[in-house]
């Protein structure tokens, strides 16, 4: 168990943070392009910075606790370490960029009415097809082809 | 002579912060989204560095004359700070760079 140390650790970070996106309505492992396309320069400034400070003596990894494969001469945990970091960050941050989308979930689910003043026969129009989502699920689908 | 991870930890966000007002211009460093994210994320990197760090179960080890020794809580180098500060910042300034034209979230705030 000692050499997969580092590896649970990264595995528990994603564990953690991966209801923010089923859940709480994150939008990030659904934007697989964006995310490749942000991830790739941040692990290769990251694992360059990596490759020096270990090359210069800043630290080292304990071959206790990693598994022993390495990857340009990193260990592969360090690799992911770059992945899943960030991956948490961009999770937290779509969540708190939501507000807005659960707003509108909670409408649909009829829960805000009341609070928002929405006319009693609003309901009736409230057709996925024309409603006031549907708008914003095109241009979600949008985004999506976009790059 | 200076710690070198002392000087690359106060470097990189630095760095990053520069590329942001250059390069990038998102305006998401005058955001709160931003702010509240990075503290999440920084709160959330204190129980995983500190296990990474822990002194009877050492995962990543660091020179003693390359940092600054003030290693804040238990046994975290507070270079690591800046380093993560740099991480979670450059990967936030590239995704809000790369949103989509018509997605509609960049400026939730």
């Amino acid at each position: 168990m000692d050499a997969l140390r580092y590896l649970l650790i990264l595995a528990a970070c994603v564990a953690v943070t991966l209801p923010l996106e089923p859940v709480l309505g994150a939008r990030v492992y659904r934007q697989p392009r964006r995310l490749l396309a942000t991830l790739v320069p941040v692990v290769a400034v990251f694992v360059l910075w990596d490759l020096i400070a270990v090359a210069r003596g800043h630290w080292w990894f304990s071959p206790r606790y990693t598994t022993g494969v390495t990857v340009a001469g990193l260990p592969w945990e360090e690799w992911l370490f770059f992945v899943v970091v960030p991956l948490c960050a961009l999770l937290t941050f779509e969540v708190l960029g939501g507000g807005p989308r659960l707003l509108r979930r909670a409408e649909r689910a009829g829960m805000l009415r009341r609070a928002r003043g929405v006319p009693a026969e609003e309901p009736a129009r409230r057709d996925p097809a024309t409603g006031p989502d549907a708008p914003r699920a095109r241009a979600s689908a949008g985004g999506r082809r976009g790059r | 002579m200076a710690a070198e991870y002392t000087v690359a930890a106060v470097a990189a966000p630095v760095a990053v912060v520069a590329l942001e007002f250059v390069v990038l211009r998102t305006g998401l460093l005058r955001t709160a989204r931003y702010w509240i994210t990075v503290a999440i994320s920084l709160a959330f990197m204190v129980p995983v560095d500190g296990w990474l760090t822990r002194p009877d179960a050492t995962v990543v080890h660091y020179a003693e004359d390359q940092i600054s020794g003030i290693r804040v809580p238990w046994h975290i180098p507070v270079e690591d700070y800046g380093f993560g500060l740099a991480l979670i910042t450059l990967t936030l300034l590239l995704w809000q760079r790369l949103r989509p034209a018509d997605g509609g979230e960049g400026r939730d705030g």
